[in-house]
């Protein structure tokens, strides 16, 4: 392929702006030597000029106001979504931490009750029980945040 | 897109990761002209570009939080719409994407159907004329060829950021750029053999 031919190959895409700094150089040595090839740039420069004028179509506005509320709406439901997860992991934590700290107090009670009466011995039904209520003191916790938080949502 | 705009560009997408409403509108506002040509030039019918578009912002809000913003919020909004276009032509138009898409790009353009606003000059007009041959020519090009032109030179996009949203290496986007402008070259001077294209 001649050199000619190789910059002609070149035009298009110097036209659109596409070319290294070494082509662009080496097609503007050509071009000030070649009158073919300068009147075709200037054929790929009008065509390229053109696609950059291109008339801009635009959104109609009930288009934008429906992708609006829909994209509100989904981060609305992301924002509940994470409320919830927060809630949850809240109340798993509070509940183990209240099985926990009840261990030595139910521990001293269970002492102090079986001083008084030897043959009350309970200790770890009794820890059985709390450790439930904790759980569903908890649950019913998480429940009732869950519920007041979708009220909020829907009247606001 | 100047420093103010991409400062704003970064304002809205942190406002968007906490959730703010605000933010979102902030960033439609300044994407919707673009967004909806970019998808009207890949999938041509503009219910198909309508539905895209708000698929795209759901998208964009459900995945804000993995975008990393230290990379070009532009790159990433193509790209995710871009992603869309291509599964829904897939779904739709189950032939090769690379092909041209039936006679129908031979009737009148979405471009052409938008309001011509004031009345204008006589070159004006012709000047018009020109534009809707080119915008019919380039309508007759497979998607890979729209793409890219519209990309490059609607959006003003780099080469390099081309190569991003389309994941192909940059010779492959140089070389679909020069093929789709040597192909609606073609295009013209058969549909207008008589015209002067320079």
């Amino acid at each position: 392929m001649s050199e000619h031919d190789k910059i002609r190959e070149l035009l298009a895409l110097a036209a659109a702006g596409a070319l290294t700094r070494a082509e662009e150089e080496q097609v503007a040595a050509h071009l000030r030597s070649c009158d073919t090839c300068s009147n075709e740039m200037n054929a790929w420069r009008s065509i390229t000029g053109d696609l950059r004028r291109l008339p801009t179509p635009q959104p109609s506005p009930r288009l934008l106001q429906i992708t609006i509320a829909r994209a509100e709406q989904k981060i609305a439901e992301r924002a509940e979504h994470d409320w919830n997860r927060r809630v949850m992991i809240f109340v798993v934590g509070f509940a183990w931490l209240l099985t926990i700290v009840s261990w030595p107090l139910f521990h001293l009670v269970s002492r102090l009750l079986s001083l008084l009466d030897p043959q009350f011995n309970h200790t770890w039904i009794n820890f059985a029980g709390l450790t439930a209520l904790a759980w569903l003191a908890g649950g019913t916790a998480a429940v009732m945040l869950a519920v007041w938080q979708r009220r909020e949502r829907r009247m606001a | 897109m100047s420093w103010e705009g991409l400062v704003a560009v970064d304002t809205d997408v942190a406002g968007l990761r906490r959730g703010d409403l605000n933010a979102l509108s902030g960033l439609i506002a300044r994407y919707q002209n673009r967004l909806y040509r970019y998808l009207l030039r890949i999938v041509r019918q503009p219910a198909e570009a309508e539905d895209l578009f708000q698929q795209t912002w759901l998208k964009v809000v459900e995945k804000i939080r993995a975008f990393d913003t230290s990379r070009n919020f532009d790159a990433w909004l193509f790209t995710l719409a871009r992603n869309l276009a291509i599964d829904h032509l897939r779904r739709i138009h189950p032939q090769s994407l690379d092909e041209p898409l039936a006679d129908d790009a031979r009737g009148d353009t979405a471009a052409d159907r938008l309001p011509s606003g004031e009345p204008a000059p006589f070159d004006r007009v012709l000047e018009a004329e020109r534009r809707r041959h080119i915008g019919e020519a380039v309508e007759s090009l497979p998607l890979i060829y729209r793409e890219v032109l519209a990309l490059r030179f609607e959006e003003e996009m780099k080469i390099e950021e081309i190569a991003q949203v389309t994941r192909t290496p940059l010779s492959t986007v140089k070389t679909r750029l020069r093929r789709s402008l040597q192909q609606m070259r073609v295009s013209l001077e058969a549909r207008h053999p008589g015209a002067d294209w320079q």
